[in-house]
């Protein structure tokens, strides 16, 4: 009795040791976080919800088949409950691992260069999404008590501490003499091209800001073109996510498809594909089961009924993108093991072509051609098309061949638009900087008249940080709805930048 | 204590008019003791001969005596009544001949009691007059007259403030509360404690954490189901921490004190006792649906394969052609495009192909397809027990089975439990007792519950004319049998739903859960006023599930469709012991008695548990680990606690009618920091009986009266491992890689112990003598530093941080009302029973600047704590609307969604059972309605049901045909207003005009879900929730078996259910989890059931 008094009393080391987890450690190695991480922001900004079942609808690289309510903004409403996703997981799934990473590597450029870029290329599809988004206060949430609530950061300066993080981070890999080794999934730690990613990804970031401040667009472009170790030179330097296809790890559109076929060709993506007969039509799409000798799109934005005649007659995703086995008509797919592109050799060229037809970041007009050519070529290339001839005669039509001027430079931004295809975020976004192509526009049924400009703010937000959520839409200078512009989507000035009536139906 | 001898209350008896109001001295001396079953002393209880108006109370020892008039002495047979509140009354005859008479009762426990022993805290048998807190106690007799799933159920609608909701799956867990929800996040439900060892009540299994809810998942059941009800002697509930705070940390959402049946002394006979059920079972409510269009979508319909191949065959909804027998034109002439009020063009040289026969059949309506689907189930059950003792020892062995084959076609439930206990009196000083129970219970084929694959999913997105008997007679045939694809199951569509008997056939999955809870005492008294006792009891058991997915399975997940088949393995193990030392005195003076009692404890839990899946297997058939053809995926789990415990209570009562007790309880928690770990709660309590300090007021028609009250503290610790952030790994590697990402929760390393700080007051009445007894508590109680995850903004990295914040409220009444109506001579008697609960809840206070914490998500509509509103909100979207007006907006003729805003509530206003009891002779029929008044429901059934156009209410619009006469929105059609923004965001529309434009019934219940505001009604229900008929046997059949009594009754329960909520069993509840509440989808209703049994009773 006394005994069990006494036991029961005192003996707090007992007590604490029972409380010692034996689930889950307190510390791990980088290596580990990274290759979560990086796998976490594959499958989400080229992969399944925010691609796939998003921004390939808005893009109109994609069009639904059935239940068409993506397709129709209704289900991108943030009160739909999908779009929250888009930004809360990001933050407290992959973020917060290449912070950690970066607070533990300080000393170690070959593990936080890795980290900061794949966290910068994270934040351009965050903001590019949402617009102001917490930025510099974000991921505060370890200092107990304080922090909880992160202020939302304007735009333009994310955009201007993006360029120095991935200067940053590119000079440091000059000295890395440690790399991630075979922890990395996306260039197996080669400290190289990490630093053409961080060049590369600096271009795009720089020309998204051509309308709005091109004199910082032009210094960006010029410095990016400049820095240590270059951008994308072929496709071997592209920033490519390799799905093991192992049946765990597939890639997520092979996943979509292995249970749903609610998804066709757009007929803005198809129009133009077959109006040049371009020769990667038959990997981005397959024939019509109607008509097996036809590749035809749907248009988007149908109500269930009137999109439900088109389930046969238009074109479904290509086989490289399905499953062996799925639930639906398609047999054959090799798309478990496909890569998902991050960030292209052909987007780098297309940007090169682009800056150089404006005149800007040191280069000249006359340098556009030939990066124009490489660019659609490397897009051949990439996609399994590699008979040289094929190629050639593709850009040898009137319609593909490089016109001057702002004729050259619609070309240059539309070209660039067919080969983001698996990129919908990043073509969104170029196209929201291009109004390229013009064909783009809402489809019959969709709840508002424009194409979307911007997501809604996450509702998680709202219900624990809305007055800074509040506190961003007056920074942004409008209401939380698809049609709010963003800092760079402000200024356009020169062509093919639309002015007016642009993605407007 | 004494009491005095009372003769029967005239007074009483001529205001009811029963009885003759004679009473004269002399005559037969009639006299004799009163026990409970369990041989305790039966003070108050009134034994008399109704038919001569004579009688008299038991004293403290339970004695009786008093004289019948020598002149109505004339050697006739009289019968004589024991009876007393709270236990079944006895009979017996006797001869008034003049000479004395000694008859002794027995009397087994009832339903309510004002006075009489109950069990308390700590397993200590008190007398309930002198009790300071509200407890409310229930005897075997009421949890085993008719068959429910298990304990809990068995008390649905009986225990004021108590409020229950029963799930209706077959072998599924229900949701209890006892004066409403505590914690933000944490466990709301009771404590149990069998034979004064708490058991599991565990219900989310294993590291999957495979709980239903209404996005999906299974529900396994409540572990607390393994108890079987025939071997309760009596089950009280303590409600709420006042009567509770010894138990300490899991106590402040009440106990539920169960305390198992015994051997007796029976002077070394054996007595046999037995209880069985046969009941027939079938859901007791199922959807209305419409028979008037089938499948499709605009009206056309044509299989070709079941997956889009077809004209809308991939669709799986019936917004199809008109179900009118037509054998052709289901499909239009091709380019004709028709609109609300254009004639239908269908192609009548087109046969209507359907899925049975790919060429023809007449599109007919089946309006029993779902109906169909279910079979009739059946219960079989039987629990018999042997007993026997003398003065030194005793036992008590019993066996039971529950056999369920459920009215759902591949549902099986086993549940087999045996139970050995027994006493020792070794010598005149020391005493043990013991008790073992093994149950196994088994589940086969359990259906899925919500979004996903559930049985009633299927026939929320279905086609109306399928022929549900095509399904059954193919449900194993290829799916090439109608163009489906090769290797699947044969069904109505290939594209979202499984073929419902494939769903509950095709997939096997069967469970096991072997359970033992045992318990050894010593006793050792010291002194006569002062005894020690040692207890060790543990309650251990094994949980294992086998899932199997075959490779027919069409809706992809969790089989990956390049592969055999799928499966997952889980087991689980967990244990709680608790060992205890108690030391308990007990000294009376002339006026004063004293108690009390000094203990300590040491409580360890251990839960293990582990899960391995894969999406493929290579062989087909063997679910075994060594064939996964894909990495598998294994999740483990360990988690242990100790709590160490010292605690006491003292009592003091004067002169039998004041009584003052206090508790004090010190806690040292495994899972608190160390140096805070410790904490400590102390409670007190008093009662005063008015009744024997103002014996003057019992001369009106009041015959007793107490009053009580206490205030209690009761403190809870966290659980386990939230102390430190960790980081989570991943068992499936990326190409060989070990992965890990930092959790989403921060943890506090400064964690308190969460505080319930509970008072109340209560008033007990009786009126005369017995016919009439009130039983009223006021409570309120608040629990601060509520240790729970606080949602916090994911751009700080992180989803929530564990925090010691906020206050819930909790205050409500509540009452049970006893009376007797009806008490003739001739034996007929009436008795009534009214227990009624009010509880009011309030999340005062949250986290600064957090208004709102989610605790469950469904399609859109949170279940959320939200600042200044009670538990439970149901937070969603609105219709936008006119603020000016009230009208909704319309867009292009459909509603429009407006901002998010509280819905409703799940917390109930009231709930309440009224049961009604008539006995006449041998015969006793009985019922209970069980009440439910208030709170508010999600319903995803009628939501979807109305998307998917099944449901009758999805006719609206589509009277004469599918597009015809469509539906006019009434509202305001926002394009007319000045701004559509403003109109949108703020409500303001100026000069805005009516909608004159039409849609299609499909078009506006196809746009009307992305807001949830019509989906979520009132709650309200009345069941009739048990029905009886019994017979008792003459008592010589009974003697035969050994026994003293045979019934025989016919059983009823859920037979009605009164209710406004359309389609849907009102009742919902998938787990005991309070995030799954108030949220329906698919939810399989509650099982009606009709059945006889038999009882013998020792």
């Amino acid at each position: 009795m006394i005994a069990l008094a006494g036991a029961a009393a005192c003996n707090n080391d007992t007590l604490t040791n029972i409380n010692k987890n034996p689930n889950s450690p307190e510390d791990v190695p980088t290596t580990a976080l990274f290759t979560t991480a990086a796998r976490s922001s594959a499958g989400s900004w080229v992969g399944n919800g925010y691609d796939l079942r998003g921004l390939e609808w808005v893009a109109q690289h994609l069009a639904e088949v059935q239940y068409p309510d993506e397709d129709d903004y209704k289900r991108l409403l943030a009160s739909a409950g999908t779009t929250p996703g888009w930004f809360d997981n990001p933050y407290t799934a992959q973020l917060e691992d290449y912070r950690q990473i970066i607070k533990r590597a300080s000393n170690d450029p070959g593990t936080s260069g890795p980290a900061l870029i794949m966290r910068t290329w994270d934040f351009s599809y965050l903001t590019n999404t949402f617009g102001d988004i917490p930025y510099f206060g974000a991921l505060s949430g370890d200092s107990i008590g304080s922090g909880y609530t992160p202020k939302y950061d304007a735009q333009k300066d994310i955009y201007a501490d993006f360029f120095k993080v991935l200067d940053a981070a590119s000079k440091s890999l000059s000295s890395a003499s440690n790399s991630l080794g075979k922890a990395d999934p996306v260039y197996g730690g080669a400290p190289a091209k990490w630093q053409k990613f961080a060049n590369s990804l600096r271009l795009r970031l720089a020309m998204q800001l051509v309308n709005v401040d091109p004199a910082t667009a032009s210094a960006q472009v010029q410095a990016a073109l400049a820095a240590p170790g270059g951008v994308f030179a072929s496709n071997n330097d592209m920033a490519v996510f390799a799905w093991p296809g192992d049946g765990t790890y597939d890639n997520p559109w092979s996943v979509n498809f292995s249970s749903r076929d609610d998804h066709r060709m757009s007929q803005t993506l198809m129009n133009i594909l077959n109006a040049t007969n371009d020769p990667r039509i038959g990997i981005y799409a397959q024939p019509t089961l109607s008509d097996p000798t036809k590749y035809a799109g749907m248009p988007n934005g149908l109500t269930q009924a009137t999109a439900q005649p088109y389930f046969n007659t238009t074109s479904r995703p290509g086989k490289i993108f399905w499953p062996a086995a799925n639930q639906s008509a398609v047999a054959g797919g090799t798309g478990a093991g496909q890569p998902a592109f991050m960030m292209t050799y052909a987007e780098v060229a297309f940007l090169e072509a682009e800056a150089a037809a404006r005149g800007i970041g040191g280069l000249s007009a006359g340098q556009a051609q030939g990066f124009y050519n490489a660019a659609i070529t490397a897009s051949m290339n990439q996609w399994g098309v590699t008979d040289a001839t094929k190629i050639s005669t593709f850009l040898a039509q009137p319609a593909v061949a490089l016109q001057s001027g702002t004729a050259g430079q619609t070309q240059i931004v539309t070209q660039e638009w067919i080969a983001l295809y698996t990129d919908g975020g990043q073509a969104w976004t170029l196209w929201r900087r291009t109004c390229q192509p013009n064909t783009l526009k809402p489809g019959p049924y969709a709840i508002i008249n424009t194409v979307p400009r911007r997501m809604q703010y996450s509702t998680t937000e709202y219900s624990t940080n809305a007055s800074q959520v509040s506190a961003a839409l007056t920074q942004m200078g409008g209401t939380d709805d698809f049609t709010t512009r963003m800092y760079w989507d402000k200024s356009p000035s020169a062509a093919p930048t639309f002015t007016t009536g642009c993605g407007t139906r | 204590m004494t009491r005095h001898l009372h003769r029967i209350a005239a007074v009483a008896s001529v205001l009811l008019g029963l009885l003759p109001a004679t009473a004269r001295a002399q005559g037969t001396n009639i006299s004799g003791r009163v026990t409970s079953d369990a041989q305790v002393p039966l003070q108050g209880v009134s034994v008399s001969i109704p038919s001569l108006g004579v009688g008299a109370y038991t004293n403290a020892e339970g004695k009786y005596a008093f004289t019948v008039p020598g002149t109505r002495v004339a050697g006739q047979t009289a019968t004589l009544v024991a009876r007393r509140i709270g236990f079944t009354a006895k009979t017996v005859s006797v001869t008034l001949s003049g000479s004395a008479i000694t008859q002794d009762f027995a009397l087994a426990a009832a339903a309510t009691e004002l006075t009489g022993v109950v069990v308390t805290a700590l397993g200590i048998e008190k007398e309930k007059s002198q009790l300071g807190t509200a407890v409310q106690q229930i005897s075997n007799a009421d949890l085993t007259q008719t068959k429910a799933q298990g304990v809990v159920e068995q008390i649905e609608g009986k225990v004021s403030g108590v409020q229950i909701t029963g799930s209706g799956t077959p072998g599924g867990s229900s949701y209890i509360t006892i004066r409403g929800a505590n914690s933000i996040l944490g466990d709301n439900s009771p404590l149990y404690i069998v034979d004064g060892v708490p058991v599991s009540h565990r219900d989310n299994v294993g590291p999957t954490n495979r709980g239903a809810n209404a996005m999906g998942g299974f529900d396994f059941g409540s572990a607390i189901s393994d108890i079987n009800p025939d071997d309760i002697e009596t089950l009280t509930v303590l409600k709420g921490p006042n009567a509770a705070a010894l138990y300490g940390s899991r106590a402040a959402n009440g106990v539920i004190l169960i305390t198992t049946k015994n051997g007796k002394n029976t002077g070394g006979r054996m007595r046999v006792e037995g209880n069985s059920f046969y009941t027939f079972e079938n859901p007791s409510r199922l959807p209305d649906y419409q028979n008037q269009y089938g499948q499709g979508a605009g009206g056309a319909f044509e299989f070709i394969d079941g997956a889009g191949g077809g004209v809308n065959d991939g669709a799986d909804q019936s917004w199809g052609p008109k179900l009118d027998g037509r054998t052709s034109g289901c499909t239009f002439v091709s380019g004709f495009n028709g609109g609300i009020g254009i004639a239908n063009k269908y192609d009548t040289s087109a046969p209507c192909k359907q899925f049975t026969a790919v060429n023809g059949g007449p599109w007919i309506a089946h309006p029993n397809n779902v109906a169909d689907f279910f079979q009739t189930g059946h219960t079989a059950s039987a629990t018999i027990a042997a007993s026997g003792g003398t003065d030194r020892a005793n036992a008590r062995l019993s066996g039971g089975t529950d056999n369920v084959s459920s009215f759902i076609p591949g549902t099986y439930l086993q549940k087999t439990n045996g139970m050995l206990s027994g006493n020792l009196q070794i010598n005149d000083r020391l005493s043990a007792q013991s008790s073992v129970q093994y149950v196994r219970n088994g589940g086969r084929n359990r259906p899925g519950q919500g979004y996903g694959n559930s049985i009633l999913e299927g026939f929320v997105w279905f086609g109306r004319q399928v022929d549900v008997n095509a399904l059954k007679a193919n449900w194993q045939n290829s799916a090439t049998l109608n163009n489906g694809p090769d290797g699947r199951e044969f069904n109505w569509n290939y594209n979202y739903h499984n073929n419902p008997f494939f769903l509950m056939n095709g997939n096997p999955e069967t469970d096991s859960r072997d359970r033992l809870i045992g318990n050894l005492s010593a006793t050792y008294k010291i002194t006569d006023w002062l005894n020690l006792t040692g207890r060790t009891g543990s309650d251990w058991y094994r949980l294992n599930i086998n899932q199997d997915w075959s490779p027919a399975d069409i809706t992809g997940a969790p089989v990956n469709a390049a592969y055999n088949g799928a499966f997952q393995l889980t087991n689980e193990y967990n244990n709680e012991t608790n060992s205890e030392a108690l030391l308990q005195a007990n000294k009376s003076y002339s006026k004063v008695a004293l108690s009390g009692t000094f203990g300590g404890n040491i409580r360890k839990e251990v839960l293990n548990s582990a899960a391995v899946s894969t999406q493929g297997i290579a062989a087909p058939g063997i679910y075994n680990v060594s064939n996964a053809a894909i990495a598998l995926q294994n999740q483990q789990l360990e988690t242990r606690r100790q709590v160490n415990s010292v605690y006491g209570s003292a009592s003091f009562t004067y002169n039998g009618w004041w009584t003052v007790e206090g508790t004090a309880r010190n806690d040292w928690s495994s899972t608190l920091p160390q140096g805070g770990n410790s904490y400590f709660y102390p409670s007190v309590n008093t009662s005063i009986l008015l009744s024997d300090l103002f014996p003057g007021i019992k001369t009106g028609p009041l015959s007793y009266a107490k009053l009580r009250g206490s205030i209690a503290q009761v403190g809870n610790d966290a659980t386990p491992y939230q102390l430190r952030t960790v980081f989570n790994g991943f068992s499936a590697q990326f190409k060989g890689l070990p992965q890990f990402t930092l959790s989403n929760n921060i943890a506090d390393a400064t964690l308190k112990p969460e505080i319930t700080k509970s008072s109340e007051i209560g008033l007990e009445l009786g009126f005369f003598n017995g016919r009439m007894d009130i039983d009223a508590s006021y409570y309120n109680k608040a629990t601060r530093n509520q240790i729970f995850p606080l949602t916090i903004s994911p751009a700080t990295g992180f989803t929530q941080t564990t925090i010691n914040a906020g206050m819930i409220k909790n205050e409500g009444a509540e009452a049970l009302l006893s009376v007797i109506p009806l008490q003739l001579a001739n034996g007929f008697e009436w008795t009534s029973t009214f227990n009624w609960g009010k509880n009011s809840s309030r999340v005062v206070t949250l986290y600064p600047g957090v208004s709102t914490v989610p605790i469950g998500t469904a399609w859109g509509v949170n279940v959320e704590a939200r600042e200044g509103l009670p538990y439970g909100a149901l937070y969603g979207t609105g219709f936008a609307r006119d603020s000016a007006t009230g009208l909704i907006y319309t867009d292009g003729g459909v509603t429009v969604p407006g901002a998010k805003k509280v819905l409703g509530n799940i917390t109930p206003s009231w709930t309440g059972g009224w049961n009604n009891s008539f006995t006449y002779k041998h015969l006793t029929v009985s019922g209970l309605l069980d009440i439910h008044r208030g709170g508010s429901i999600w319903s995803i059934t009628n939501y979807w049901g109305d998307y998917a156009g099944v449901l009758k209410s999805s006719l609206k619009g589509r009277e004469v045909d599918w597009q015809n006469p469509g539906v006019v929105v009434h509202g305001i059609d926002v394009n007319t207003c000045p701004d559509y923004a403003a109109a949108v965001s703020k409500g303001q529309c100026p000069g805005g005009k009516m909608n004159t434009d039409t849609v299609t019934s499909e078009e506006y219940f196809q746009n009307i879900y992305p807001a949830q505001e019509g989906y979520v009604f009132n709650d309200s229900y009345m069941k009739l929730r048990e029905l009886r008929v019994s017979f008792e046997l003459p008592q010589r059949w009974a003697n035969r078996l050994r026994a003293s009594a045979m019934n025989f009754s016919l059983t009823g329960r859920n037979l009605y259910t009164w209710t406004n909520v359309p389609n849907i069993d009102p009742e919902v509840s998938y787990s005991n989890q309070a995030g799954t509440q108030g949220e329906e989808y698919a939810s399989i209703p509650n099982t009606r059931s009709v059945g006889f049994s038999v009882r013998i009773t020792p």
